[in-house]
């Protein structure tokens, strides 16, 4: 070929290249390498063997928000693998208009959650909007301090990380809409299938590989959640909104045990990737 | 009928979505005469009062948070579009040794989460002299595997008469990418764009733990910074806010048919 000497793709690749050495690469084993240290930043490293992770297994707090971050997962699967792909549906439509409304819905996604999270203060607020609506109706006899209460502090992150996301798995879905052949619903149609039949027959699961794709980013999304708990709880009340993301970075950079932090970051990257695993694998036996 | 009643679901669930930002414009327009928060709310300012930016705009130094971010936009965007595309351009067109590996090695980064590589990449950046830095919270923004993902598709698709006849000219690789592949390319730059724009502006963790001098902070950690102090007005923090999120919120709605595209695009890859 002319022009191109064996090394041209090379260097071609060769800045994207060195940035991941150095920023993927190298970072990765110094996080392995690191849980097998004690490291304060002060003083140099030190080889402690398996400590980090035998104190893991003694450490309540780590318990508490591994248990925190498994109840976002659950929590966040209906706001993000369920009613995004209503929304889908709902915005698959022709129908004038029906673009605005799709923007509208993706808003949240393109804000920060910085922005979001503050947003969500005022709603939350003992005189807001939320406590309106919920007292009028009936629900509740008093005004609930939403971030404060031990109960529902924890739900209501889960509500604004699954909020602001929302749109984005929306989007993922209507791409997977799309690809749909229209014929079937009409065949569907003429058989006499209800609305809801005809979700459940046909796009659920034609769905099923899109639906994959939702519960691996939601796995991702749930077990990273930051943000919101750090504007909105630092891991408060009582611990009961700290998920492993915060802790990780509270131990590492509230308390500088920064081995500590690197195991336990290790043992959720390696319970992440199993996750992915076993996802792909369910998934990809039923389709 | 039927449709007007799917307009009506359509539009409360859009309220939904809108609502919380529409309460935060309305806290942070009301005169300080009026209550911010009551039953039944009181969402119309009477009448929409401008003191609580002006309030935002000095309580934090705020024109310097602004131009942080456009700094951090400005530094980032360009050159992690190119080192995308210049990674992108053999992984879809040249042959050679590795290829695969190292395409799978930059899509493994999909799926690194951020929280674990937060303490090592710190570590990282501390030991070459980057914490606190500009660069620091740049540099490893410039990898992006979603961007040389979409690149390489599109590359993939560019016609191989436009490639073969540039070759026979004795173009060399080089020409070729600049002037036949990113020409063919320019939507999905201008996709990259606007997504680089939003993550970088959005963007809050690395820079948290990355700066240790607050005049560094881009918007988003300034919003937080504003958050932070005790005793700033409901009303200060919701107009901060607010104009925190406008240059994204404009930019989304002008180019909102190219990201909604995008990612279309992006899922169907």
């Amino acid at each position: 070929m002319p022009g191109q000497r064996w090394y041209t793709p090379y260097l071609f690749a060769l800045p994207a290249l060195a940035l991941f050495g150095v920023f993927f690469v190298w970072p990765a084993l110094t996080a392995i390498q690191l849980s097998f240290m004690e490291y304060d930043v002060v003083s140099p490293p030190e080889f402690v063997g398996l400590d980090n992770f035998v104190k893991m297994v003694g450490d309540s707090t780590f318990w508490t928000a591994t248990l925190n971050s498994v109840l976002f997962l659950i929590g966040l699967f209906p706001l993000l693998v369920v009613a995004p792909l209503l929304l889908a549906v709902l915005v698959n439509q022709k129908l004038p208009g029906i673009r605005t409304f799709r923007m509208l819905y993706y808003l949240p996604v393109v804000t920060s959650m910085v922005a979001v999270a503050v947003a969500w203060e005022y709603v939350f607020h003992q005189q807001g909007v939320l406590n309106w609506i919920l007292t009028g109706a009936g629900l509740l006899d008093q005004p609930i301090q939403y971030l404060l209460d031990p109960f529902w502090a924890l739900p209501a992150l889960i509500l604004v990380e699954g909020w602001k996301s929302m749109g984005f798995y929306m989007m993922i879905y209507l791409a997977g809409l799309q690809t749909i052949d229209s014929s079937l619903y009409e065949a569907a149609r003429v058989d006499g299938a209800s609305a809801w039949q005809r979700l459940w027959r046909i796009t659920v699961p034609l769905m099923i590989p899109y639906i994959a794709v939702a519960i691996t980013m939601e796995m991702l999304d749930a077990m990273q959640a930051f943000t919101s708990v750090y504007v909105m709880t630092r891991g408060g009340p009582q611990d009961a909104t700290l998920t492993l993301g915060y802790y990780i970075w509270s131990a590492g950079f509230e308390h500088y045990a920064m081995g500590y932090a690197s195991a336990v970051g290790l043992v959720l990257w390696v319970v992440m990737i199993a996750m992915a695993m076993l996802n792909y694998r369910i998934t990809k036996g039923r389709s | 009928m039927r449709r007007a009643g799917m307009y009506v679901l359509l539009t409360a669930i859009a309220l939904v979505f809108v609502g919380p930002f529409l309460i935060l414009l309305s806290a942070g327009l009301k005169p300080s005469g009026q209550a911010v928060f009551s039953f039944p709310p009181d969402i119309i300012p009477r009448p929409p009062v401008l003191d609580w930016v002006k309030e935002a705009w000095t309580a934090i130094p705020y024109p310097r948070y602004l131009l942080n971010s456009v700094i951090y936009v400005g530094a980032t965007v360009p050159f992690y579009v190119l080192v995308s595309a210049l990674c992108a351009y053999p992984l879809a067109r040249l042959r050679f040794r590795g290829r695969n590996l190292i395409f799978l090695a930059i899509l493994s980064t999909m799926f690194l989460p951020g929280e674990v590589m937060l303490i090592p990449r710190f570590l990282v950046v501390s030991q070459l002299g980057m914490a606190d830095t500009f660069a620091g919270v740049i540099l490893p923004g410039l990898l992006s595997a979603f961007g040389i993902f979409l690149l390489r598709q599109t590359f993939a698709g560019v016609p191989r008469e436009i490639v073969d006849a540039a070759r026979t000219d004795g173009c060399h690789e080089l020409r070729i990418f600049w002037h036949v592949m990113l020409p063919a390319a320019r939507p999905t730059l201008a996709i990259l764009g606007i997504f680089g724009f939003i993550s970088v502006w959005n963007s809050f963790i690395w820079p948290l733990v990355v700066l240790k001098d607050s005049a560094k902070y881009p918007i988003a950690l300034g919003i937080a910074y504003l958050a932070g102090i005790t005793g700033t007005d409901v009303r200060t923090l919701a107009a901060g806010t607010i104009i925190s999120i406008i240059p994204v919120v404009v930019v989304f709605m002008i180019m909102q048919r190219h990201v909604l595209e995008g990612m279309r695009g992006a899922v169907k890859g």
